[in-house]
């Protein structure tokens, strides 16, 4: 059973990484606080038994639920389905290596003597809206897999999917964010 | 040959996509530590409702338990408190109402009594100053065969 020092400790490590995925997914700011408000809370009066190492999966499904809640509330079911519809890819994969777009973007990010704060602000902006313009279920997989750091077992859990669709969301993501930010300047 | 270099592509891809990734994911966690103050506010004051919450439903779960451990017949109940308070408070109420109608039962059956007593007093020919007559009372208590 979680202490409440352990509940708390968990809420605030992950709080703020759950605003931004449930802003991302629908879009308003109060909408994503009042998503997680009540994920916090059905965590906390559901699971409050469970041990403080099952939180981090359950908390991320029950998040998930929640912006689902949001949207069936919102009836706007329909552009959901749009948004989770699989990333088309243009069929130009092979036309970029995403390694050098990776070692360009590290190496952008990491200069910081060359770039002063605001151009650093401007990337990070520029990061935050490629993440956000991705397909709903690729981010959903990415942004659990990658920056909540579950395997892909858990990321497959906690979507209500198979493992083998998390690897092609995954995958399809990276190239589509890859894509995005060689467009925009961000790699060569 | 062809599967070995195959599988080497798709190792050393993935490797690739997960470095990358694990960048985007660092800017993204930078940004979001940054948040507004009026959102960071209102994230510590959820997350106080929730651990509030937890502790009132730990609470309520440790409650049921007792209960349960002590045979009454509340099982299905054990995490609404609501219903524990309820539960727990029919036992007494229980056991004043019995005492209640102990009580009630015992005054009927002295009336009655009474009553039974004053009838055949009423009812007998004999009047009832007769009683208050030492010498009858003597002639009351004496064997039949005297």
């Amino acid at each position: 059973m979680a202490t409440d020092k352990e509940l708390s400790d968990f809420l605030k490590s992950v709080e703020k990484r759950a605003w931004k995925r449930a802003v991302y997914a629908v879009r308003d700011e109060d909408a994503a606080l009042d998503i997680v408000q009540d994920a916090m809370i059905r965590l906390a009066e559901k699971y409050v038994d469970r041990p403080a190492a099952e939180l981090p999966l359950l908390f991320q499904r029950i998040v998930s639920n929640a912006t689902m809640d949001w949207f069936r509330r919102q009836k706007v079911r329909n552009q959901v389905v749009r948004n989770f519809s699989d990333f088309e890819s243009a069929g130009a994969e092979g036309e970029f290596d995403i390694l050098d777009t990776l070692e360009a973007l590290g190496s952008t990010l990491e200069s910081e003597s060359a770039a002063d704060s605001v151009s650093r602000a401007q990337i990070l902006q520029v990061i935050d809206e490629a993440v956000a313009e991705l397909p709903a279920r690729q981010r959903e997989a990415f942004l659990l897999r990658y920056w909540e750091e579950l395997d892909v077992a858990e990321t497959a859990a906690s979507m209500g999917c198979s493992e083998g669709s998390v690897k092609t969301h995954c995958s399809r993501a990276v190239h589509a964010l890859a894509k995005t930010l060689k467009a925009k300047g961000i790699a060569p | 040959m062809n599967r070995t270099e195959n599988n080497y592509r798709l190792a050393a891809s993935d490797v690739v996509e997960s470095r990358f990734a694990h960048t985007v994911t660092a800017r993204l966690s930078e940004r979001a530590d940054t948040v507004a103050p009026e959102i960071g506010e209102r994230l510590r004051f959820a997350r106080e409702k929730a651990v509030e919450a937890g502790r009132l439903a730990r609470q309520g779960a440790v409650y049921g338990l007792g209960v349960t451990a002590h045979g009454a017949a509340v099982a299905g109940f054990s995490r609404s408190r609501w219903w524990l308070r309820i539960a727990s408070a029919l036992p007494l109420a229980a056991l004043v109402a019995g005492l209640a109608i102990i009580q009630e039962s015992q005054t009927r059956s002295q009336i009655s009594v009474a009553a039974e007593v004053d009838a055949a007093l009423l009812g007998d020919d004999l009047p009832i100053n007769a009683y208050r007559d030492a010498g009858f009372v003597e002639y009351l208590k004496a064997p039949p065969g005297e």
